[in-house]
């Protein structure tokens, strides 16, 4: 049995479901939304086992063989927000929080264990990996110092700032009207990156195989060109077979089955890697491209273990 | 110069900082990392500087740290909008585990990269540590239920701690109880643990783990002073 946990409607949630529909892989969804219907009893001893409920329908932990988890924070959800005494809220904590321990635990093939996935949440420490792999990054200052963020920028010319944490940002262009801002940074730790010039490129290695999009926009941070009148066009491409062997090292260090490497050509041909995302929103790419990646996320969860 | 990075309501921290004052010691809070000074580059962290007690600080200057904290809590931020603080406490958290993971110095525990001192790990995820070490450990259940109140954890009565500070260990227990608490902070990479075990004998049961001890004891805080200074050795872990 494969288990699908997230937001129903989601859609590289949805692209894999229909894609084991596809291949009729026995599936159980765990909508997050039906929270408040969800009950788990777990048990380590030492053996990890358990049941989970959602309404009607319940399987034993065991008979899980692979995972593929997406869950959005609970205390987020409209529905944790609830009511009065808050015990839904606490609901939703405490049931996500015992999955999370599950997936840790499960002999199951997770896609993705959350203690690999925890490199995407500080950007400079996985920077520091990514270069150990001799994949180059952008150079880079986290600083609270205004005077520090200047010397940085005109040392550069041009810079981009972006979040030190994974909590989505629009990736942004420093420019003159920051100038007058940058006094703020002393209240938080602020990254800045020398901006590179040139072409996106994005691959997403799913188990052994792997699917590379080309990315073409005028925009700072691609994946927000139509929000801010840019262009955007994403093409099926090719990377050197060098450059997608270190990224391949690099995610199987990070203990991940399935990532989405952001990488960027310059004007010179050099290579730079931004980020090793964990839990790619591939869908973005898929529908542009036609690329199978939903197929092959399938394939992964029906091999299992 | 020691650091001893921790909330400004920790009172033991204080202590350490006041005890260890012969060695330079000072503290970061998250008060800290609200002041202008920081620099940290990730691809030459030796030329980086931190804030300690409001000053400057070249990285290169800091011998030790010792982490008292397992993230940065938003209602801290006293500084901060209340709206920004939970986004603001997780750049701060990201933030501090990248330029911990970049120390050359000692530090204890060094970071991973879901928690700022150690892997934090769930009392399952020790329990099946625990068991791959053949340390006899009870079952743990789980129930989540909508409605239902979570049962409080209950301390049991006779637990016995051993505290592993590097390669030094304290609690009156049975030496081979002292040698798994060592096993397991060799299995969670960690040099500083406090395990409680079910009694003092051999073949006691695995109760508890603590990965912030209380270092307001003399002993104790010698041996870390001891750690931090390099004075005696850390556990064999993994490169």
């Amino acid at each position: 049995m494969i288990l699908l946990w997230g937001m129903s409607g989601e859609t590289p949630l949805a692209l894999v479901h229909r894609a084991l529909e596809r291949h009729r892989a026995p599936v159980f969804v765990l909508d997050q939304h039906c929270f408040l219907e969800t009950e788990l009893e777990l048990t380590l001893s030492p053996q990890v086992q358990g049941t989970l409920r959602s309404g009607a329908d319940w399987i034993e932990l065991g008979e899980i063989t692979s995972a593929y988890v997406r869950p959005y924070d609970s205390r987020l959800l409209p529905e944790a927000n609830a009511g009065p005494d808050g015990s839904a809220c606490s609901h939703a904590t405490r049931l996500e929080d015992a999955l999370l321990c599950w997936t840790e635990l499960t002999s199951a093939l997770v896609v993705n264990r959350p203690s690999a996935m925890a490199s995407n949440s500080s950007k400079p420490y996985q920077s520091v990996l990514i270069r150990s792999f001799g994949l180059d990054i952008p150079e880079t200052l986290v600083t609270t110092d205004p005077n520090a963020a200047l010397e940085f920028w005109e040392k550069h010319g041009s810079v981009v700032y972006k979040s030190v944490s994974g909590v989505r940002s629009i990736v942004s262009r420093l420019n003159s009207e920051h100038r007058s801002r940058l006094q703020n940074i002393a209240n938080c730790p602020t990254q800045f990156q020398q901006y590179i010039a040139g072409l996106d490129y994005r691959l997403h290695i799913v188990g052994d195989e792997y699917f590379v999009s080309e990315i073409f926009s005028d925009a700072d941070d691609y994946r927000y060109a139509s929000r801010k009148g840019g262009s955007l066009e994403i093409r099926p491409a090719s990377l050197p077979q060098d450059l997608v062997d270190r990224c391949r090292a690099l995610v199987a260090f990070l203990g991940l089955h399935f990532a989405g490497v952001d990488l960027r050509r310059n004007q010179e041909g050099k290579w730079y890697c931004f980020e090793v995302n964990p839990s790619p929103g591939f869908s973005f790419y898929e529908l542009a491209t036609s690329q199978p990646i939903s197929d092959a996320v399938a394939r992964l969860l029906i091999n299992g273990h | 110069m020691l650091v001893v990075l921790a909330s400004c309501h920790d009172r033991s921290a204080r202590y350490l900082v006041e005890r260890w004052a012969a060695f330079g010691a000072g503290m970061i809070t998250c008060e800290d990392l609200s002041v202008a000074g920081w620099r940290f580059w990730p691809s030459s962290p030796d030329a980086s500087t931190a804030v300690v007690d409001g000053r400057v600080v070249p990285c290169k200057d800091i011998v030790g740290v010792l982490t008292r904290l397992p993230c940065i809590f938003p209602w801290e931020l006293v500084r901060i909008r209340p709206e920004d603080r939970l986004y603001a406490a997780a750049e701060m958290g990201a933030f501090l585990t990248a330029w911990l993971s970049s120390l050359s110095c000692r530090v204890l525990n060094r970071p991973s990269a879901a928690c700022l001192s150690g892997p934090n790990w769930r009392p399952e995820q020790w329990a099946r540590a625990a068991s791959s070490l053949d340390i006899p450990v009870k079952t743990i259940e789980r129930s989540v239920h909508h409605g239902a109140t979570p049962e409080p954890g209950v301390s049991e009565p006779g637990s016995v701690a051993v505290t592993v500070v590097g390669h030094q260990w304290f609690g009156q227990v049975d030496p081979s109880l002292a040698v798994q608490a060592r096993s397991l902070a060799v299995a969670a990479q960690v040099d500083l643990l406090e395990v409680r075990f079910s009694g003092c004998d051999a073949g006691s049961r695995l109760q508890s783990i603590n990965l912030w001890p209380d270092l307001a004891r003399a002993d104790l805080a010698d041996a870390a002073l001891q750690y931090l200074r390099g004075e005696s050795p850390p556990l064999p872990h993994r490169p």
